[in-house]
């Protein structure tokens, strides 16, 4: 069994809000002309992150199944004359390195993940093997737009950030565990997105053989 | 240093470029030869000619299904082993660009068959039908350091007896999205890459290649230890100019090897700054090491390099002899950086790094079991 504590969380479901205002209304939250060209999952990533206090010594596991659709939209449109800005900010882990970037703060450990139905159970497996005290698992979606149409992109905007460590300590928001087990089954990453915005206790399968067990604690919910 | 997975072994390990398997490609190397020819860098639609590296009969516009699809299919007919993405065997694949050149396509010739290639969600699916691989397959990317990532989560899952054997396998082959995009950051340009060597501007080449690796806990005749990571988060495409985002990462390999004799292969683009720091980098934490770098002659195989370079370094190891570092007599960077080919044979193990965008840094200890 592998197991550990969720000692913060922030989430940010940014559904059916335009990027524009989702721009407007995380702003605040970044040094004045930061944001000019973060993209709205960089702004809603970086906003829910930096609730956690990234730092050095801490493994940061970064799950987005499309990462940063609007700027491979943006990146795609721009041809025959591509944008160098747009190219380095459509990267799958671009979200976190836009935080991070403008904060100077270097982290050992950053393993990105895209994926399907498994992505939350391989996330959690990376987070949970990972030797570093304090993991931050992250994630999120922005919707596309016409990358959308073709299946491309996600249909959902949100995103999430939670601290996870070895030991309990006090005030600790609650436990996960994986566990082996018989059967089978998944979890999206909209729907972890769910469970953890919720704060919703879950036991079930999150991939064959695997269950996940969320459990969170009467006074923190 | 945090992190760092006990040693892990290696039971087979390969790869494809331009030269055709590890063992051509290494022997191509020796001879001298580069992969590196003029291409328009917007493919059909033209442009500046630019270094690129393409599989033979292939161009740099993407086909629907892409014409890689064989060649890759034609690799993983060599990994040993059977029931890849089950439990106990599970499949990480890494990639900076997965199918993004049919991505390219669908935008700009309006051909919806090239969508089911277009995400790295959807591309990995589809290659998981075409080879027969059960549901266990992790997805990994992050740019050119995304083979080690790979490496290092198949390596904990061992480690942790949560599997096995396990499976890496990485794949980057370009089109005009990534060709275009680098060269819109003008270290892609009408220059051939001459890693290591002092010049007057920098320049990269780019180059197809997919490679794998089988790990285990208890069986094969190479180990990989020391692996490590560090993100120095200094700015989107440069290092921190005095070195120490690399030198912190390179401190958890250097560890492992105490007390070895290793020779180093970097990372090696091309370019002047990051070579420069780079060797400095690798002078201060493996002194005396010869360095190498081969991306002069195969172009940058981006998210895929780290384990394309490991099965070349593999090669280089079996039959006793590394490639040098691809130039054209200009004056290297130190004098360390191995301009010819030198004999292995009196070395304990190789030092094999990586570099990517936001100063992402990777290292690994390679030696025999």
């Amino acid at each position: 069994m592998l197991e550990r504590h969720i000692q913060l969380l922030a989430t940010d479901c940014a559904e059916g809000e335009a990027p524009a205002a989702t721009r407007d209304r995380l702003k605040s939250e970044f040094p004045p002309g930061a944001t000019r060209r973060m993209t709205t999952l960089g702004l809603l990533v970086g906003s829910v992150l930096s609730k956690l206090g990234p730092g050095e010594e801490d493994g940061i596991v970064y799950a987005s199944a499309y990462g940063e659709s609007r700027a491979l939209e943006g990146f795609l449109d721009s041809f025959p004359t591509p944008s160098p800005t747009l190219f380095q900010t459509s990267i799958h882990p671009s979200a976190v390195q836009q935080l991070l970037i403008g904060r100077q703060c270097p982290v050992g450990e950053f393993l990105p993940l895209s994926g399907g139905p498994l992505l939350s159970f391989h996330a959690l497996r990376a987070c949970l093997l990972s030797q570093r005290t304090r993991v931050l698992l992250c994630g999120g979606e922005e919707s596309g737009t016409w990358l959308l149409e073709h299946g491309l992109a996600s249909e959902r905007t949100f995103a999430f950030a939670a601290a996870l460590t070895l030991e309990p300590g006090a005030g600790s928001l609650g436990r996960v565990r994986l566990s082996q087990s018989g059967g089978t089954g998944s979890l999206k990453l909209e729907r972890l997105f769910e469970i953890l915005h919720a704060r919703e206790d879950f036991t079930g399968m999150v991939a064959p053989g695997w269950q996940m067990a969320l459990h969170w604690e009467g006074a923190a919910k | 240093m945090a992190g760092i997975p006990a040693p892990i072994n290696l039971v087979a390990c390969g790869c494809i470029t331009p030269f055709g398997d590890a063992s051509a490609t290494c022997a191509a190397l020796l001879r001298g030869e580069s992969a590196l020819r003029p291409v328009p860098v917007l493919g059909r639609e033209g442009g500046d000619p630019v270094p690129l590296a393409l599989l033979n009969g292939r161009d740099l516009d993407d086909t629907s299904p892409p014409a890689w699809l064989g060649s890759l299919k034609q690799l993983c007919a060599s990994i040993p082993g059977e029931g890849w993405g089950s439990e106990r065997r599970p499949v990480f694949v890494t990639s900076s660009n997965f199918g993004v050149g049919g991505l390219y396509a669908l935008r700009r010739y309006g051909d919806p068959s090239f969508a089911a290639w277009g995400a790295p969600p959807t591309c990995t699916e589809q290659i998981r039908l075409e080879l027969g691989w059960g549901p266990d397959v992790s997805i990994h990317s992050h740019a050119c350091v995304s083979a080690h990532l790979g490496l290092l989560s198949a390596s904990r899952v061992l480690q942790a007896g949560l599997a096995d054997e396990a499976l890496v396998l990485s794949f980057d082959f370009l089109s005009p999205f990534v060709a275009g995009g680098f060269h819109a950051l003008k270290i892609l340009n009408s220059g051939f890459p001459q890693p290591f060597r002092e010049r007057a501007n920098g320049a990269i080449g780019l180059g197809d290649g997919a490679a794998f690796a089988v790990l285990s806990r208890d069986r094969g005749d190479w180990t990989l230890a020391g692996q490590t990571l560090f993100n120095e988060m200094h700015h989107f495409t440069s290092n921190r100019a005095d070195g120490t985002g690399f030198q912190r990462c390179l401190e958890g390999t250097a560890s492992a090897a105490r007390g070895m004799k290793v020779w180093f292969k970097g990372h090696g683009t091309g370019t002047l700054e990051a070579g420069r720091m780079e060797v400095s980098a690798a002078l201060r934490a493996f002194p005396g090491a010869p360095i190498v770098g081969w991306k002069g002659a195969l172009g940058h195989t981006l998210g895929s390099c780290g384990l394309v370079e490991l099965a070349i370094a593999i090669e280089a190891s079996r039959e006793g002899r590394s490639p040098g570092t691809h130039g054209e007599g200009l004056p290297a960077m130190a004098g360390d950086v191995a301009v010819e080919s030198f004999s292995t044979a009196s070395f304990d193990g190789v030092v094999c790094a990586s570099n990517a965008f936001g100063g992402a840094h990777a290292a690994l200890l390679l030696c025999h079991a």
